[in-house]
């Protein structure tokens, strides 16, 4: 019988990995459908996907950082938000186990789960 | 061509690689990274950034039943996950700061050197781990979990563990840099370094995944190499081709399909070193 911070661990990850699928299913047929006007044009895209990142920006404004937060009524920048949710969910699984591990006397454990948190928030801050 | 004839192409692409990787054994970006990069027009940052997102999707989707049948240990998993997730940061930073023909040229090689490892593999089921080291020891890193194929629990301990962490550390860099994902990486890290069991080295390294390309991917987002276009296409042919290929299991020859990825890592592999020197 697996321990009780794996179901724990395994919900988030399964509710977190089904709602981000969803929104980024539906993101992305709001932006293919043009429902919602893109940041780069899909004719200009098939050009300037061959450059690399740094010109990408440079040429078509694309957001950086936290930016595309601000930027959701681009239809493609919206696919942003699936692909964020989907890139925290770890931290939230890791830090829902960490009371389980905690009560069970595995400190050393809960520390671990604790430091994971801290590198996922560090890389999704912005600051590296 | 076409702007949307090109996410319609990519999906039918990665939806046949989805298959090909349930069938082979092998996670979806090991295969997306070098066969994209090679023939398709996008630029490897972006490519780069989708290999991390269909490796974070594809642990997503796998992670929880793993868990829940005890094929993967959190005990095993979180000390190392946390060498990896760092080290995958570090990773993303210098693949995107390195010229890209550099970058080719690595890529290459390291697709070559990954085929080599996937032909000539060795794995062992229950390695026997006669004296777990004090580290492993003192971080919990033993346990046990049931096998159905045997019937009964299988009790596992590792050693080697402060090697296992240097290596963790190696696979994060490589991932995070090319957006490879690192199954191919970690069963073999954990089953022939570390001594855990093949079954738990297979579920564990599920586990693994999902922090290193959560934190290698936030950092190829705030750059801005996340391209929808690209990035979406590929995440639902790769899932569904996946779905196909678990039908498929029972009914295909391991060897073809063998034989079929490495083929396929080989020619990709060069193509990608022949593109980086400009050949």
């Amino acid at each position: 019988m697996p321990p009780p911070e794996h179901e724990i661990c395994a919900r988030w990850l399964e509710l977190g990995g089904r709602v981000g699928m969803a929104l980024l299913a539906a993101s992305f047929a709001i932006y293919a459908s043009g429902l919602l006007p893109p940041l780069v044009p899909a004719q200009e895209l098939t050009r300037l996907w061959a450059l690399s990142v740094d010109r990408y920006v440079a040429a078509t404004g694309a957001p950086t950082g936290w930016e595309w937060a601000r930027m959701l009524a681009k239809g493609d920048v919206l696919n942003l938000l699936g692909i964020a949710l989907l890139a925290s969910v770890t931290a939230a699984a890791c830090a829902a186990i960490v009371p389980a591990l905690w009560r069970d006397g595995r400190r050393l454990q809960a520390a671990f789960a604790m430091l994971q948190v801290i590198v996922l928030v560090i890389a999704a801050s912005g600051a590296i | 061509m076409d702007w949307w004839l090109w996410p319609v192409v990519l999906f039918a692409v990665t939806f046949a690689m989805g298959i090909v990787a349930v069938l082979a054994g092998v996670g979806g970006g090991v295969l997306f990274v070098p066969i994209v990069g090679a023939f398709f027009p996008f630029h490897l940052d972006f490519v780069r950034a989708g290999g991390l997102l269909l490796a974070l999707t594809g642990s997503l989707a796998a992670a929880p039943r793993l868990l829940r049948n005890g094929l993967a240990s959190l005990r095993l998993a979180l000390p190392l996950a946390l060498v990896s997730s760092a080290t995958s940061i570090a990773g993303a930073v210098v693949g995107l700061a390195l010229p890209s023909d550099a970058l080719q040229i690595a890529l290459g090689l390291l697709i070559l050197g990954i085929a080599v490892l996937m032909w000539r593999a060795r794995q062992s089921a229950h390695p026997g781990v006669a004296h777990p080291d004090a580290l492993g020891l003192a971080l919990g890193m033993h346990g046990s979990y049931h096998d159905p194929a045997l019937g009964r629990d299988v009790a596992w301990a590792v050693h080697r563990t402060p090697a296992g962490f240097a290596a963790f550390g190696i696979i994060g860099l490589i991932a995070g840099m090319f957006g490879l994902g690192a199954g191919w990486a970690n069963v073999p890290a954990l089953n022939l370094l570390m001594g855990a069991p093949l079954k738990l080295a297979v579920g564990t390294s599920g586990f693994l995944l999902l922090g290193g390309a959560a934190s290698a991917s936030w950092i190829y987002l705030e750059r801005g190499a996340v391209l929808p276009a690209i990035v979406v296409p590929s995440i639902l042919g790769v899932m569904l081709g996946a779905q196909v290929g678990a039908r498929l299991l029972h009914r295909a020859s391991p060897r073809f399909v063998r034989r079929l990825v490495l083929a396929l890592l080989f020619v990709a592999g060069a193509r990608a070193l022949l593109k980086g020197l400009g050949l």
